[in-house]
């Protein structure tokens, strides 16, 4: 452990234990979960970064979403969003959820992901390479330890926007609203 | 060959290779098509796609049917695909089911209704298979206009950091 780092553990150990040790939930959508494998095993090994994968969004609070998504997808990925629990980041990794990518006229793929949840960070490329999950990965403890992090803040705060553009494109969602949402605006 | 030939009527027949053996048939002729050839050992379905021919007002159905037999029971003319096309009218897309010959053509038809919108009579469950919304023309013809579509409903979604 870095010596210069045991004043930000006693101040904030939690914020630290989220830091190091991000549990990725296991939700592949599109081609780049193809890079998900070499990541998480001993090729680049992403133990060394405290990424694991776990088998459940309630015990998760890295969200990877690894390719294009498509309407029934989109589906899937908001109801394991709801089921993490707080702190939760989420990276999109790949071109197509930034903006549709390849994808872009597509009569079933949703292009901007971020209308619909919040998303911290982003990777471009087509497919980012391995190593790319790793930068993230940094890039993500950097916006951990500054405050910025603050999706799922953000998605509490918006809730009410969220749930409209979700309802937009799916139509009558069969789940509640997971925060109270004000009538009178 | 020559035996589907001498039983059917209005119905043409070519080998573009060795293993392929293309029949373009009329649409009434379809069903007892398929049974004879079922009854000959070609007892897989393995496709049925569609085509759009939107200059000639017309729906091509394409259903590719081989064999899946026993080592022993193959007399060496089973080895081939047969691709048995027929067409239909695009207003009005009817066609009857396939289901009582070959009945792994349900979720085929199902989605040939879903993206088409092809009508397949006699079919016990034509429900959405793969999409979630619903569109005003099926998304795979020819004069859905992917680009319009995206412009019309998914620029149109704003984005959460644009509201105060």
């Amino acid at each position: 452990m870095d010596r210069n780092d045991i004043k930000k553990w006693l101040k904030e150990p939690a914020k630290m234990g989220h830091k190091y040790s991000l549990a990725a939930v296991y939700f592949c959508t599109g081609c780049g979960i193809i890079e998900v494998p070499p990541v998480i095993t001993s090729r680049w090994d992403a133990e060394r970064f405290g990424v694991t994968a776990v088998a459940t969004p309630r015990q998760a609070n890295l969200f990877l979403i690894t390719g294009y998504v498509s309407v029934k997808t989109l589906k899937a990925i908001i109801r394991t969003y709801e089921q993490m629990p707080d702190p939760k980041f989420t990276v999109g990794f790949g071109s197509c959820p930034i903006n549709g990518g390849m994808y872009w006229d597509s009569y079933n793929t949703i292009k901007h992901l971020d209308k619909y949840i919040p998303i911290d960070g982003w990777i471009a490329g087509c497919m980012p390479r391995p190593e790319a999950i790793f930068i993230a990965v940094t890039h993500l403890w950097t916006l951990i330890d500054k405050d910025m992090a603050t999706g799922y803040i953000k998605y509490r705060e918006k809730y009410k926007y969220y749930r409209a553009n979700q309802e937009k494109v799916l139509g009558e969602l069969e789940w509640p609203p997971l925060y109270p949402i004000e009538k009178n605006e | 060959m020559q035996e589907i030939e001498s039983t059917f009527k209005d119905i043409s027949v070519s080998i573009p290779e060795d293993t392929k053996l293309i029949i373009t048939a009329k649409k009434e002729d379809l069903l007892s098509i398929l049974r004879f050839l079922q009854d000959k050992g070609y007892n897989h379905l393995a496709l049925i796609s569609c085509v759009d021919w939107i200059e000639e007002k017309e729906f091509e159905l394409v259903y590719i049917i081989t064999s899946y037999l026993e080592e022993n029971e193959y007399t060496g003319r089973e080895k081939i695909n047969i691709i048995l096309k027929t067409k239909i009218n695009r207003e009005n897309p009817q066609f009857i089911t396939a289901i009582p010959v070959f009945e792994n053509a349900e979720p085929y038809e199902r989605e040939i209704h879903e993206l088409f919108g092809i009508n397949f009579k006699g079919h016990p469950r034509l429900t959405p298979l793969f999409l979630e919304r619903e569109y005003k023309i099926p998304p795979f013809r020819k004069d859905f206009d992917t680009r319009e579509y995206v412009k019309e409903f998914f620029n149109k979604i704003p984005f959460v950091d644009e509201k105060k």
